[in-house]
């Protein structure tokens, strides 16, 4: 096809150098050199970013990093981090012949052994295991030997080897430890062989363990799942919510936005953990009555910012001209509006996770939302402030986690924001 | 109707509802747009020329609101036609520019996406391979490498963007492109290339355009009939050179006189007394009354109709004996 006349000389923008610097670059280099431009907002997004990519790892793979069951009892309570568990082992008397726990393992006619523990440590977990593993092994041997021994808890570890000294039970486990620091006031006893369930626990508690025995790091890496979910869950929710009734009712108008910014706003009013609170209450303990929960709460913020930025756009000039094209309502909200929206939507939405783990872990923290049985971070509060006084990293590691994961995600939005949408810092 | 009348807006009103109660923004308001012509509509801001033309294609939403009057296109009354089917209508057959090329292109789609959009809007069954290339076609037509359609158009000019505009109302070979202010916001030099391929299109495509703009110098640059609206009414129609040449009515002879012109020799710019008048209560009578310096009893109490007043050019003042006559035939019927 012909062109008419001559064309008119393309006019463009003077280009700035470093604009065409950054033409020749690679993707990587270009994002590397921006943090020229963006300077401290740049380090923010990128260190919280990497940050981020780490906590959703640990999240999709807690058992990856976690050394333990977060739930087990595997350790002695109030384990102090770094400090070593006692390897439990079995102490017979000097005249036992035996010298292992395999020893002890009798036919089913005979009275079952008794063996002494101490209440709340290890040892008990650890022989239970043992046990069970060696009675698995032999009772298909021949013999019909079994090997089910009965437990007796003391308070007191020297109460546990007097009971063997007074022959009331036929063996004690301790830890090892705690045997040699008592050895001389037991004469009449000896140390067997370990118990082969303590060898798990040998690693260590690199966070310690919690009133009950559990492993503080191990809840910590499962915890972040939980509340990782409970952050994307909710935030997702209201934004599928928010944002479509946000669009509508900026598009549509009149009573039906009316409406809506009266509801919305009603909820906006209400402050929000108690409204969690309430509706956590009416629903009862699971993890999908939370993420309903949470997001009731943020559904306001997604209609307040989308339906503002909706009637924005919906007066610019292209929106006009696209109907003088014969474009139909949906597609002006669907091509038009809708991707001009959206850029402040993930802005939002990456705050808003960051807001919704606290608000989690803060309807844990009060008891309310997450059934007990799993990890969270809010539970472990909660659960570790009443010993804060002789086991304070009960509170600490949960309370720096929380902080660490809150600061990661809202730095990385506000760094965001700055770079992709500097008008809205002044809202 | 004549079959060289494209466009024929008849007696049109359109309202603005306002706090302070219904604003006429275009009153009673009849025109006939030629097959093939540029007819500029000019007038000062505010007098409703925009609201004329977007209320062509029925693009009004909100407070405004066409009352009364058809709307003849093309052998169709547009406001017998359900508002539904407008779509079909507006860029298909009746395509608009914008005054503000810098803001009336969507800035998340690109150049490409613009014109693929209208062709398969209202073509669905052509292919994204097709359009692509009638697109290229298109805006290489019109100067514009077609390597650059895959751009955004904060990448491009304002003349560049206002060219990929007219290539939208092409796209699908509108009869009628309504440009309103197109050049408004470009530079004189940008300008004058826009308009002259504003006129070289209108010839090749036989375009029918209806430019709207305040710029006199513009309408007299490329038109072939004007059209003058002061405060809703339309004042004075003809042909561009009778209309510069002997300009009938007072408020056209006062803008005419008041452009700088070169035969003008440094005397002074002559200036309209008084400002246009607010739209919410207007004068009673002819709308120019409170500033024409040749004003009667009549133009109070009176609004003179719009008649024809030697060949082809009309206005709409009690000075011209054939006003009067139409007065005088009203009462006789």
């Amino acid at each position: 096809m012909d062109n008419i006349g001559e064309h008119p000389p393309e006019i463009t923008p003077p280009t700035e150098t470093w604009e065409v610097e950054l033409q020749k670059v690679s993707i990587v280099r270009r994002i590397l050199n921006s943090r020229k431009w963006y300077g401290a907002d740049w380090w923010f997004v990128a260190v919280s970013s990497v940050l981020v990519v780490i906590f959703i790892i640990i999240a999709i793979f807690p058992s990856l990093f976690a050394p333990y069951d977060p739930s087990a009892l595997v350790g002695p309570s109030f384990l102090a981090p770094g400090a070593y568990p006692p390897v439990p082992e079995l102490i017979v008397s000097n005249t036992s012949s035996a010298n292992s726990l395999k020893d002890l393992a009798v036919t089913s006619d005979q009275p079952r052994p008794t063996i002494s523990v101490v209440q709340g440590g290890n040892s008990a977990g650890a022989l239970n295991d043992a046990a069970k593993e060696i009675d698995n092994q032999i009772k298909n041997e021949s013999g019909g030997l079994r090997l089910r021994p009965v437990i007796d808890r003391y308070a007191t570890v020297e109460e546990a080897l007097q009971a063997v000294v007074d022959g009331k039970d036929t063996a004690a486990v301790v830890g090892s430890d705690e045997f040699v620091r008592l050895k001389a006031q037991y004469p009449t006893l000896r140390e067997g062989e370990s118990i082969a369930g303590g060898a798990k626990t040998a690693g260590g508690f690199l966070l310690g363990t919690n009133d009950i025995g559990q492993d503080v790091w191990s809840r910590l890496l499962w915890g972040t799942r939980v509340a990782l979910i409970i952050g994307f869950s909710s935030s997702l929710l209201s934004l599928i919510i928010g944002v479509p009734l946000g669009l509508m009712a900026a598009f549509i108008g009149g009573s039906f936005d009316r409406l809506m910014s009266l509801l919305m706003d009603s909820m906006y009013a209400f402050p929000g953990l108690i409204l969690a609170i309430a509706i956590t209450a009416v629903l009862g303990p699971s993890v999908i009555n939370v993420i309903v929960a949470i997001a009731v709460l943020y559904i306001p913020t997604y209609y307040r910012m989308v339906r503002g930025q909706t009637l924005a756009v919906k007066e610019d000039v292209y929106v006009e001209a696209a109907r003088s094209i014969g474009a139909r309502s949906r597609e002006i909200l669907q091509r038009y509006i809708f991707p001009n929206v959206i850029p402040s939507v993930a802005i939002i939405f990456s705050v808003n996770v960051a807001d919704a783990i606290l608000t989690g872990a803060g309807l844990a923290f009060l008891g309310l939302g997450l059934p007990p049985t799993i990890p969270d971070w809010g539970i472990d509060l909660a659960r570790g402030q009443r010993f804060i006084q002789n086991a304070w990293w009960l509170i600490t590691f949960p309370g720096l986690t929380i902080l660490l994961v809150v600061l990661a995600f809202t730095l990385m939005g506000e760094g965001l924001m700055e770079i992709f949408n500097p008008k809205l810092r002044e809202r | 109707m004549h079959d060289d009348i494209l466009y024929s807006i008849r007696k049109l009103v359109v309202e603005y509802t306002t706090r302070a109660g219904a604003v006429k923004a275009v009153d009673d308001v009849s025109l006939d747009i030629r097959r093939g012509e540029i007819i500029g509509l000019v007038g000062e801001s505010g007098c409703g020329k925009s609201t004329l033309g977007k209320a062509l294609m029925r693009l009004h939403t909100g407070p405004a609101k066409i009352t009364e009057g058809e709307l003849w296109f093309d052998g169709r009354d547009l406001m017998t036609l359900p508002i539904e089917e407008m779509p079909e209508i507006r860029g298909a057959e009746i395509g608009m520019v914008f005054q503000d090329p810098m803001t009336s292109l969507n800035p998340v789609q690109r150049i490409l996406d613009h014109l693929t959009e209208t062709i398969q809007t209202h073509e669905p069954e052509v292919s994204d391979a097709d359009a692509r290339t009638r697109a290229e076609e298109l805006i290489e037509r019109l100067g514009i490498r077609k390597e650059r359609i895959t751009e955004y158009p904060h990448q491009m000019s304002g003349g560049m963007r206002q060219r990929v505009m007219i290539s939208l109302a092409l796209a699908l070979r509108a009869k009628l492109v309504i440009a309103d202010e197109p050049t408004t916001s470009l530079d004189v030099i940008v300008e004058a290339k826009f308009l002259d391929l504003l006129k070289e299109l209108q010839k090749e495509f036989g375009l029918t355009i209806l430019l709207i703009t305040h710029n006199i110098g513009v309408v007299a640059e490329i038109s072939d009939r004007i059209a003058v609206m002061y405060a809703a009414k339309m004042m004075e129609v003809g042909d561009v050179n009778d209309v510069f040449a002997q300009p009938k009515h007072p408020y056209t002879q006062g803008l005419l006189r008041s452009v700088p012109n070169i035969l003008l020799d440094g005397a002074e710019l002559y200036k309209m007394a008084g400002a246009p008048p607010d739209l919410s209560h207007p004068p009673s009578g002819c709308r120019f009354h409170t500033r024409c310096p040749f004003v009667m009893d009549i133009c109070r109490e009176e609004v003179p109709p719009l008649e024809a007043i030697e060949g082809a050019q009309s206005a709409a003042c009690w000075l011209y004996p054939s006003v009067m006559a139409k007065r005088l035939e009203k009462e006789h019927a």
